[in-house]
């Protein structure tokens, strides 16, 4: 069992990019074009979640399951809606999840609706959202928990 | 801060080992913004008093705020803070300071007030009887469950002058769950007796409601307090309850009022508006997304769909509110496009049967909060808190323009 546990920290240390924190960085409105832009490969999955929201937490584990099931071809951003002021609750939280490795973004902006608009006009606010943008340019975008057919249909 | 306790199992180990390179390198040159202040929140609520006085409720550095206006929202007096000692104040989403004034003057405040352990908070409520220079030392009004989660406080004044406040709580010993969630919420509501000194027992309102969308409180003719909120109908259906905060005997159960059957697990944000004519007309607003985001206006009739149903909005519409009085019946909301904020109005003159065309009566280039609708004098305003301070917008004064 302790030879087991040494033989994981070892795995661990040899991996410093995987392990490795990512910050929680701002969105603006300028960076929106960017994040949207189609991946070279496969599909980059942008998770828009809220703290107050009761079905995002779920929602982030089923998608990182799959991204952990198609890592080479499946990149999983986390965007929060919830503003600037509430930096150190979303690192927080993230930290929590045990999600801290993925790329995460907060909107820069203390109300969402804008960024939402830029992000996609067909979007009330709900959280959570699922925007699915694939390498050949294709988008699909899903509110609510996702299933397990979802899930699937989404997947690359 | 209203939340459910769902935790997710800890697989930070897993998750790390099978992160693809590109999440280190998608952060190269983004700014680290850990240090950044909490700040001064957008969330605020206004009303006016019995003497015309203007009241702004807002939020900074724990403290729920309170400044009047005397000139319609030209001039605030200096800010007064409702809870002398600094706790932590939810004004985020739909959650805001609440103000209400009764009518000798008693000014009347409430907020959500986040615990330690995350998901866990309270309402809290105040009040001052000098004019709104001293206030009372904090009385917690949603009980002493330490894991409760509650928020969206929400005011009103009943026809026999004393308040009513309304709160959703999620996962409340005295709420059924809902099959296979793990989590159920529910419209609770108190009253006081004696100006806001003392409240009763809380008392929960049958069914369930939606976990994150505001309340909207109304008195009818009669003198009770009316709730409209988001409720949770079979498999996550998000349509609408209206429900009398009975003071007397026990509470009717809510009657649905909207039939969109929107069906989603997810956090709208974004809650009702209502209005009650002195006739008795029930004017409410509301968001939904079943064939893409829509603000609709409709008369509300109990347990069946609203009348002379009209689409306010589409995409970039948002948090509407309505007012009336007489014939005349007010909407205002948010509609955002790629450039900023825009405030639009329209107008019935014939309670709600036909509305003008919509008007653009402010705009604004940094974020704004809900717009809420005041009355003084027959006369409609629109209450507005924006990144750049607070606006007060007279609808009859208001040059507009079309959006």
């Amino acid at each position: 069992m302790i030879r087991r546990a040494v033989l994981v920290l070892l795995v661990c240390c040899a991996l410093p990019a995987f392990a490795r924190a990512a910050p929680l960085a701002l969105l603006t409105a300028a960076d929106v074009p960017a994040l949207l832009k189609p991946p070279a490969r496969g599909e980059r999955i942008i998770a828009l979640w809220s703290l107050d929201c009761a079905y995002c937490e779920p929602n982030l584990a089923a998608l990182a399951r799959l991204q952990r099931a198609h890592p080479k071809q499946t990149e999983l951003v986390l965007v929060a809606t919830d503003g600037p002021g509430q930096h150190a609750a979303v690192a927080a939280r993230i930290k929590e999840m045990g999600m801290a490795a993925y790329p995460a973004r907060l909107y820069a902006e203390p109300a969402p609706q804008h960024i939402n608009y830029l992000i996609d006009p067909d979007w009330g606010g709900e959280t959570p959202r699922t925007l699915v943008i694939r390498a050949n340019g294709t988008r699909t975008a899903i509110s609510g928990e996702l299933t397990a057919e979802q899930l699937k249909r989404i997947g690359p | 801060m209203l939340m459910c306790s769902r935790r997710v199992p800890g697989f930070a180990f897993l998750l790390a080992c099978s992160m693809p390179l590109a999440a280190a390198a998608h952060q190269a040159g983004q700014m680290d913004m850990a240090a950044m202040d909490q700040g001064p929140s957008l969330g605020a609520s206004a009303a006016f008093g019995p003497d015309g006085r203007l009241w702004l409720a807002t939020a900074r550095d724990g403290h729920v705020q309170l400044r009047h206006s005397d000139d319609l929202g030209k001039h605030f007096s200096a800010a007064v803070d409702v809870n002398r000692t600094a706790e932590k104040i939810d004004a985020h989403g739909e959650n805001r300071p609440e103000v209400s004034v009764l009518p000798d003057g008693t000014v009347s405040v409430a907020w959500t007030h986040p615990l330690a352990k995350p998901w866990t908070s309270e309402v809290r409520f105040a009040r001052s009887i000098d004019g709104g220079e001293s206030f009372s030392k904090p009385i917690t009004l949603s009980g002493n469950n330490p894991n409760g989660s509650r928020g969206f406080a929400t005011l009103a004044v009943a026809g026999n002058g004393e308040p009513v406040i309304a709160w959703i709580d999620n996962g409340d010993v005295n709420t059924p769950k809902i099959p296979g969630k793990p989590h159920a919420a529910s419209l609770f509501y108190s009253w006081s007796n004696d100006g806001g000194k003392t409240f009763g027992a809380p008392r929960r309102m049958p069914g369930h409601s939606c976990e994150c969308c505001r309340i909207a409180l109304v008195r009818e003719p009669d003198g009770r307090v009316a709730a409209l909120f988001r409720g949770v109908y079979g498999d996550n259906i998000r349509d609408h309850s209206l429900a009398v905060l009975d003071t007397d005997g026990k509470p009717d159960d809510p009657a649905r009022v909207t039939f969109s059957g929107w069906q989603v697990a997810a956090c709208p944000e974004q809650g009702p508006g209502l209005a009650i004519g002195s006739n008795g007309v029930m004017h409410g607003v509301w968001y939904e997304a079943k064939n893409g985001p829509a603000i609709w206006y409709g008369q509300l009739d109990p347990g069946h769909p609203p009348k002379h149903v009209l689409k306010i909005g589409g995409p970039g519409a948002s948090h509407a509110d309505v007012a009336a009085h007489g014939d005349s019946v007010w909407i205002v909301w948010n509609q955002v496009n790629a450039k900023g904020y825009q405030l639009l109005e329209r107008t019935s003159r014939d309670d709600g049967i036909t509305f003008s065309a919509p008007r653009v009566i402010a705009e604004s280039k940094v974020a704004v909060y809900s717009p809420q609708l005041l009355l003084r004098d027959g006369r409609a305003y629109t209450a507005w808190n924006t990144a750049d301070g607070f606006r007060l917008i007279a609808l009859h004064g208001a040059a507009g323009k079309a959006p």
